[in-house]
C-alpha cells in the first residue's frame, strides 16, 4: 500500500472523520443544547444557543442533587481505590518476593477473580451485605469494588515487582529493616508507575460503577453519580436541556481526565481486560 | 528468594486482609448462588428446597427465551460488528497519516465514559419527539423514516445493538492497533516484495499474523455479551413488552423486582453456564484452525 493513491487516501480520510463525527456529534449536540431554554431546543435542535443558559445548570446541579452525588462517588471511589492498591501491592509484593508452599496456588487464585462475572455474585452479595447489616451504606460498595479488582491490581503489580532484582532488599536487611518495612520504604517507591497504572484502572472502574449501586444502595444521599443520574434522568423526563446539563456536568471531569491522562488509560484498560 | 526470621507469619498476615476481601465477597457467593438456585426464597421467609424446579420453570418461561435471543443479538452486534469495525479502523490507522493520534483519541472516548452516561446520551439521540436521530431525519425531509426508535419492539434491539457498537468499536480498535504495530516490519517487506498489496496483503498477511489477537478480542467480545446489563437497564429496562431483555435484566427483574432470590440464581447459574460454553466451543473452534 506503499504507492497509495490519492483517491484511496481520500475514502480513507473520509471513512475516519465520519466514524469520528458519528463518535463526537451526539455529545457536542448534547453540550451545546445543555444551554438553550427549552423552547429554542424543541424550536430548533440544531441551532446554537441565543444566550448561553447557565441557569440550566445551577438548576441541574440543585434538582438532581448532583452535590450529594459527587460527594458519594468522590469518597466510595477514592476509599476502595486506596484499600485496593494498599492491599493488593502488600499481596503482590509477598507473591513476587518471597518463595513459599502455596503461592502458586494463592496467585492463581487471585486471576481467577479476573474471569468471575459480577451478576453471578450479586444476589450473595446482596444478601451478605443485608445479613452484616450494611445494606445501603458506603462500605456495601467499597466491599465489592474492592474484592472485584484485587485480582487486576496483584496481576499488575507482581509482574511489575517480580522483574526487580533479587539483591535489592539485601541493604535493607543488613540494616536489619522487617519485611513490612523493606515494602514501604524500598519496594513500594521504586513500584510507582505500575502503582500509576492500577490507581488509574481502579478510578475509572470504580467511579463508572452502576449495578452493584443499583442493588445495594438505596438511600438518595448515598446514591453515586451513575445511579443518581440515571435516576435523575428516568424522573426529570420532561425537561431534555435539563437532562443535558446534568450529563454534561458529569462527563466534564472524565473528559478532562481522560485527555489528560490517554496513554495510561489506553494502555491500562485494554492489556487489563484483555488478559482478564 | 531471601530468607528473613520469621517471613511465614509475615507472609501470612501480608495476604490475609486481600484473601479474606477477595474471598467472602467474589469467591464464595458463585457457590452461594449456586446452592440458593435450587431454593425457593423470597429473601426475607426461610427457604425451601426445591430442586431443580426453579431451572424447569426457567426453560418454560418464553420470555427467557427472548432474553436468551437478545443476548445472542447482543454476542453477533459484538463479533459481527464491533470486532470487524474495530478491525478496519486499525487497519486504515496503521500507517503513517497525519490525525492518526486524534482518530484513536477520539475512537477510545466511548470506551472510558460510564455505560450510564451512553445509555444517557443515546436516551437523548433516540428520543422520540426532540431526539437527534429524528431531528436529523426530519431536517433533510426524511420524515417517513422516523421511529420510536427505543418505543417499538420492531426498532428497539437495532437501537440498542447500535449504542453497542457505538460503545466498545473503539477498544477493539486500539487492541488491533497494538497488535498490528508489532509485525515485524521484514514481514511487510517481504509480503512487498513478493508483489502483495492492498487488500491481498492485509488478507493473506496481515490478519493471519494478528490471528491470536483475534481470537482474543472474539472471546473477550462474547464473554463481554453476557454481561451486558447497564446498557439496557438504563434505555430500555428490557421493554417494551420484554422486547429488549437480556438474560442479565430478566435475572436482576426476577431477583430484585420481583423477589425471588431462588429463581434469579438459578437464572445467573445458567448466565454463568452458557457463557462457558460458547467461550470454550470459540476457544476450541480457535485452536482447530491453527
Amino acid at each position: 500500500m506503499e504507492k497509495k493513491s490519492g483517491l484511496f487516501r481520500t475514502l480513507v480520510y473520509a471513512f475516519l472523520s465520519m466514524f469520528a463525527i458519528i463518535n463526537i456529534f451526539p455529545i457536542f449536540w448534547m453540550i451545546v443544547n445543555s444551554f438553550k431554554t427549552e423552547q429554542e431546543y424543541s424550536g430548533n435542535p440544531f441551532s446554537f444557543p441565543k444566550v448561553l443558559q447557565f441557569s440550566n445548570y445551577s438548576k441541574a446541579w440543585e434538582v438532581a442533587n448532583m452535590n450529594t452525588y459527587f460527594v458519594n462517588s468522590i469518597i466510595i471511589t477514592f476509599a476502595s481505590l486506596i484499600v485496593t492498591v494498599l492491599l493488593g501491592a502488600l499481596a503482590a509484593y509477598f507473591l513476587s518476593r518471597f518463595e513459599f508452599k502455596l503461592r502458586g496456588f494463592t496467585y492463581g487464585l487471585f486471576l481467577l477473580g479476573m474471569l468471575v462475572p459480577i451478576h453471578a455474585t450479586l444476589i450473595p452479595i446482596f444478601m451478605i451485605m443485608k445479613n452484616i447489616n450494611l445494606l445501603d451504606t458506603y462500605l456495601s460498595l467499597i466491599l465489592p469494588y474492592t474484592a472485584f479488582h484485587l485480582s487486576l491490581t496483584i496481576f499488575i503489580l507482581e509482574g511489575f515487582m517480580r522483574g526487580f532484582p533479587r539483591d535489592l532488599e539485601e541493604s535493607g536487611v543488613m540494616d536489619g529493616a522487617g519485611v513490612f518495612r523493606i515494602f514501604w520504604s524500598i519496594i513500594l517507591p521504586i513500584t510507582r508507575p505500575a502503582l500509576a497504572t492500577v490507581i488509574i484502572l481502579n478510578f475509572i472502574y470504580n467511579w463508572n460503577e452502576f449495578l452493584f449501586a443499583l442493588v445495594l444502595i438505596s438511600s438518595s444521599a448515598l446514591k453515586t453519580l451513575p445511579l443518581g443520574l440515571a435516576n435523575f434522568v428516568g424522573v426529570e423526563t420532561a425537561s431534555l436541556t435539563l437532562q443535558m446539563a446534568a450529563l454534561t456536568i458529569a462527563l466534564v471531569p472524565i473528559l478532562i481526565f481522560y485527555l489528560l491522562l490517554q496513554k495510561q488509560l489506553v494502555n491500562g484498560m485494554t492489556a487489563g481486560s484483555v488478559k482478564g | 528468594m531471601h530468607t528473613l526470621k520469621g517471613t511465614k507469619y509475615a507472609i501470612f498476615f501480608g495476604l490475609l486482609p486481600a484473601l479474606i476481601i477477595y474471598l467472602g465477597i467474589a469467591v464464595v457467593p458463585i457457590g452461594m448462588s449456586a446452592y440458593y438456585s435450587f431454593m425457593n426464597w423470597d429473601g426475607i421467609h426461610p427457604m425451601t428446597f426445591t430442586g431443580f424446579d426453579n431451572f424447569t420453570e426457567i426453560f418454560k418461561d418464553s420470555i427467557f427465551w427472548l432474553s436468551v435471543k437478545n443476548n445472542m443479538i447482543i454476542l453477533l452486534t459484538g463479533v459481527l460488528g464491533q470486532i470487524p469495525l474495530g478491525l478496519l479502523l486499525a487497519l486504515l490507522l496503521n500507517r503513517s497519516m497525519k490525525g492518526a493520534g486524534f482518530f484513536r483519541t477520539i475512537g477510545f472516548l466511548p470506551v472510558v465514559i460510564s455505560s450510564v452516561m451512553v445509555s444517557l446520551i443515546f436516551g437523548t439521540v433516540y428520543n422520540t419527539e426532540y431526539g437527534l436521530l429524528n431531528s436529523i431525519l426530519g431536517s433533510v425531509g426524511l420524515d417517513s423514516w422516523q421511529q420510536n426508535w427505543l418505543g417499538d419492539t420492531k426498532w428497539s434491539m437495532f437501537s440498542i445493538s447500535v449504542a453497542y457498537i457505538w460503545q466498545n468499536c473503539g477498544f477493539f480498535m486500539v487492541i488491533f492497533l497494538a497488535a498490528l504495530q508489532n509485525i515485524p516490519n521484514e514481514v511487510n517487506e517481504a509480503a512487498e516484495l513478493d508483489g502483495a498489496s492492498g487488500l491481498n496483503k492485509v488478507m493473506r498477511i496481515t490478519i493471519p499474523m494478528i490471528r491470536g489477537t483475534i481470537l482474543i478480542a472474539v472471546v473477550f467480545s462474547i464473554s463481554n455479551s453476557f454481561r451486558v446489563f447497564d446498557l439496557i437497564q438504563i434505555m430500555t429496562g428490557g421493554g417494551p413488552a420484554h422486547a429488549t431483555e437480556v438474560m442479565t435484566v430478566y435475572m436482576y427483574n426476577n431477583a430484585f423486582v420481583n423477589m425471588r432470590f431462588g429463581y434469579g440464581s438459578a437464572v445467573s447459574v445458567l448466565i454463568l453456564i452458557f457463557s462457558l460454553i460458547v467461550v470454550t466451543i470459540v476457544n476450541r473452534l480457535g485452536k482447530e484452525k491453527a
